[in-house]
């Protein structure tokens, strides 16, 4: 992305409720066009900030600016910006179309400019039909769709999503997320995205921003996240990663060893300056994905240990193992996952297998 | 801006309930001197109250006859709202509405109905005669105590139903169920499980209807006679006949403290604890 | 609940069956009152007769009376419903003193009408206000105020916050917001209170046999009434106001259901 469109900056941006705070100096930077989505679990502080951005509350401190000018003390009603809230918030008493005009005839835009947007939007959003139905006639998605609607007909700059999905059942929620992204790139319009749901952040979004405790850990595309966490929350958070404690050794090129309990690790330094500067002997966790992870015979790997099968679990088209590595206190448990084969797994439970995983498939975060 | 507001909203209730009912308690301070107000403190008022020998018997024959009343309703009223509750859906709710519904109608309409029905050409007195309990139709039941019993039971049945119902219907389904897996008979279920946990209801429907009976004026002045003597006629009588209104406001205020206990009693043990879904 | 053995079913179904003849029965004698003649309590089911609506079409006195409730009646309901929707949006804006104030709406409802009628006789006397229909209206007035207030207050409750940010986050003003999401959401509320207030009014006599002035409502004229005895075309009138209030109970309750409700039934 181009570092100089940047649509909205958020600069120190603090929030509290009385003694509470909730946010503690956030910078973010959204850029025009894109698909960003902010992650975290509840009480991470993620819906403030968007409600912060909406203008729904006031800043405790700092400052929000919208192409460089300062929009922090701008009241709601005049941000070019709408939002879709989590429980949709369609009045109850219009029809969808009456929903989807309301925006504009706010505005007083002419009765029959009004009609003509409103079925442009529920076009786009597949609700033609439904045009004089009440809210309470609508189903969730349709409901959903509506609200997406209302809130694009006045073209703002930037669309807020306070997880919108969350109501919806698994199926319909899979349907949703790609019928939103094929909207965003129909109507290239910035998305600001808000969920808890990690498996929905990756599938949706061009980059991701992720949330804990009223801070932001890390900003990055879905690949960098997934594959370089920068922190042990991040690690955790993506999936179901390996994480070994240990010492850091000394830098060698691109790699850095790190001392664990499954012995010396070497793992990939690359583009991480933090971590090629981090002192000898820093404690530090060795991150690296259960399906890097390699069953060998042979120990031609640095990266070599071996342990025992707890656990099979078959999950369709991957089978995960839980391995125990080690012994007594010491003991590490470790998932491995190999694709699922026709004839059944060819690991057995109980059964000692030899690990090992490619340094440069291996990650190294700070504790 | 938000001062503003608030003096608009509290105008009108501090005017016309605060400072009326303010100054009742003023009033009730006063003295008469020969039909005119004496503005001059006094506890004389309260002092004549507690020693004369007509108001406190009278104020307590009124409480224990406001409190039969809210036993009486209570026993009616407590079988009827176990039906509804055994009731399904619509039914329900039909027969909660039937129930309910009278209570809209003409207060003063049904008491003079009522009193026509127990007097002695009455249709009370000719089915007790048609049955052959009574050899001839009696006063029993016109202008005296049993009669202002009989009304304002009556009259205040709905205001025990509901109380009862809600408390009735909060009570999971699971618990009976969870009863009767346990071995316990129905009648042990209801005794053990729904009648304790009704309780709030009953309570609530208690204090709800002796407050609406103790309150009341109208009824034992029409169908009280000479003899149903209570509270609130002699309270009146302090305004009209008597001409002592400050004496009348002293009266009122012990009126007043018996509604508020009745009110606070039913709100500390009418509220439903642990059994909220 | 669970069924009851045969007996307890039979029992309860007896004294269900006793309340409903208790609330019942003094319904029915006006009613049937109206329609035939009785004399010594003995009914004349042999000539029905519309007699005592044609006298009551002409008894001048009960439909100046009449006339008199139902001006009281829409005067309350109009100052009730106004005061008691701006008094419910005060205290859901989360304003200073708002306990307070709920406390002082309820009192006139809580106290028996005995009490706050001789309270406000005191007061307009006091302030030197001659009795008339406007002390009338305003013990009206102060004594639904409560049932109104927590009407609305109960929708504006259930209503969700995020209608109102949704109104201000598509640009509506403060004006627009009032106008077209909150007040449309509150109408169906405002009418079921307006008809509990003008249920209320209409058949409210002790206060109003205290303040009022040289005009009667129905009732109180009814009650003046009552030691004589009625006329038939009383019991005439009587059933008529009986079918009345059905009719407004029916409608009370269709609009206190939330319309969304309405909406998904059908």
């Amino acid at each position: 992305m181009n570092q100089n469109t940047d649509l909205l900056t958020l600069r120190g941006v603090s929030k509290s409720y009385g003694m509470v705070s909730v946010l503690h100096d956030v910078d973010l930077s959204i850029q025009d066009g894109e698909f960003l989505t902010v992650l975290g679990p509840s009480g991470s502080g993620k819906t403030t900030v968007l409600r912060l951005i909406g203008g729904l509350e006031p800043l405790t401190a700092g400052e929000i600016r919208l192409d460089g000018q300062d929009i922090s003390r701008m009241p709601i009603n005049r941000r070019p910006f709408n939002t879709v809230f989590q429980d949709y918030a369609l009045f109850p008493h219009m029809t969808v179309s009456g929903n989807v005009g309301y925006g504009l005839s706010v505005r007083h835009v002419q009765r029959k400019e009004v009609a003509r947007r409103v079925a442009e939007a529920l076009e786009l959003v597949q609700l033609g039909r439904f045009a004089d139905r009440f809210p309470a006639q609508l189903s969730g998605g349709q409901r959903q769709r509506v609200a997406l609607a209302r809130a694009l007909i006045c073209q703002p700059r930037l669309i807020l999503l306070d997880e919108p999905l969350a109501a919806l059942d698994l199926e319909l929620r899979r349907q949703m997320q790609e019928f939103l992204k094929s909207i965003q790139r129909e109507i290239k319009t910035t998305f600001l995205f808000v969920t808890h749901d990690q498996e929905e952040a990756i599938g949706m979004a061009d980059r991701i921003c992720v949330m804990q405790a009223g801070h932001i850990c890390q900003l990055g595309t879905p690949h960098e996240l997934y594959y370089k966490p920068n922190c042990e929350f991040v690690a955790r958070f993506f999936g179901e990663n390996n994480l070994v404690a240990g010492k850091l050794g000394a830098v060698e090129g691109e790699q850095r060893p790190i001392e664990t309990a499954l012995g010396r690790l070497i793992c990939s330094v690359s583009d991480q300056p933090l971590l090629k500067a981090a002192p000898d002997g820093a404690s530090a966790f060795a991150v690296f994905r259960p399906e890097a992870l390699r069953v060998a015979g042979s120990t031609e790997s640095d990266n070599h240990f071996s342990g025992t099968i707890a656990d099979l679990a078959f999950a369709g088209s991957s089978t995960v193992a839980t391995i125990t590595v080690g012994t007594d206190n010491a003991a590490q448990r470790l998932r491995l996952r190999v694709p699922s084969r026709i004839d059944g797994s060819a690991l057995k439970c109980g059964e000692t297998v030899s690990l090992s995983f490619a340094p440069h498939e291996g990650h190294l975060v700070l504790a | 801006m938000s001062l503003l507001a608030a003096v608009l909203a509290f105008a009108l209730p501090v005017v016309f309930v605060v400072v009326p009912l303010a100054l009742f308690l003023v009033y009730s301070f006063f003295s008469v001197d020969q039909g005119t107000i004496v503005y001059a403190p006094t506890l004389g008022n309260y002092v004549r109250f507690v020693t004369d020998s007509i108001f406190v018997p009278v104020f307590w024959n009124t409480i224990v006859l406001c409190v039969s009343v809210a036993i009486i309703c209570i026993l009616i009223a407590y079988p009827a709202a176990y039906l509804l509750t055994t009731l399904k859906g619509r039914w329900r709710y039909a027969l909660l509405m039937l129930l309910l519904v009278p209570l809209l109608m003409s207060y003063v309409i049904k008491i003079y109905a009522i009193r026509s029905i127990l007097g002695l050409n009455g249709f009370l007195n000719k089915a007790l005669v048609a049955l052959g309990i009574l050899q001839q139709p009696s006063t029993l039941f016109v202008f005296n105590m049993n009669a202002i019993l009989l009304t304002l039971s009556v009259l205040l049945i709905p205001f025990a139903i509901l109380p009862i119902f809600l408390s009735l219907e909060r009570i999971p389904q699971t618990l009976l169920r969870a009863s009767d897996d346990l071995g316990a008979s129905g009648l042990q279920t209801f005794l053990r499980v729904t009648l304790p946990l009704s309780l709030p209801g009953v309570v609530s429907a208690a204090s709800f209807v002796f407050v609406l009976a103790i309150g009341d004026f109208l009824t034992p002045q029409m169908v009280g006679g000479v003899s149903g003597f209570t509270f609130g006629r002699i309270l009146y009588s302090q305004f009209g006949t008597a001409y002592n209104w400050p004496f009348g406001a002293a009266l009122s205020v012990a009126l007043a403290v018996v509604v508020i206990c009745a009110i606070l009693i039913g709100e500390r043990f009418g509220r439903n604890r642990g059994t909220s879904v | 609940m669970i069924a009851l053995p045969r007996p307890s079913t039979l029992f309860l179904a007896a004294v269900t069956a006793l309340v409903a003849v208790l609330l019942y029965s003094p319904l029915f004698v006006p009613i049937v009152s109206s329609f035939f003649t009785i004399s010594h309590g003995d009914v004349d089911w042999s000539s029905p007769t519309l007699s005592s609506y044609q006298a009551l079409a002409g008894n001048n006195d009960i439909l100046a009376a009449l006339r008199t409730t139902l001006i009281v009646g829409l005067c309350t309901v109009v100052l009730s419903v106004v005061s008691g929707t701006l008094l419910a949006l005060y205290y859901h804006g989360g304003r200073s003193g708002r306990s307070i104030l709920q406390f002082i709406i309820f009192l006139p409802f809580l106290m028996p009408p005995i009490i706050s009628g001789l309270a406000l006789l005191i007061f307009f006397r006091e302030i030197g206000l001659e009795r008339s229909l406007l002390t009338v209206v305003i013990g009206h007035t102060v004594f639904v105020l409560a049932i109104v207030y927590r009407t609305v207050l109960m929708r504006l409750q259930s209503m969700s916050r995020t209608l109102v940010e949704a109104s201000y986050d598509l640009g509506a003003t403060a004006w627009q917001t009032f106008w077209r999401v909150i007040l449309p959401n509150l109408s169906s509320a405002m009418v079921g209170g307006a008809i509990l207030a003008f249920a209320l009014s209409f058949d409210e006599t002790m206060i109003t046999i205290l303040v009022t002035g040289t005009q009667s409502t129905l009732p109180v004229r009814l009650w003046a009434m009552m030691r004589l005895g009625f006329s038939p075309d009383i019991n005439a009138l009587v059933a008529l106001i009986l079918m009345f209030t059905v009719l407004l109970c029916v409608l009370a309750a269709r609009f206190l259901v939330p319309q969304q409700m309405a909406m998904e039934r059908s």
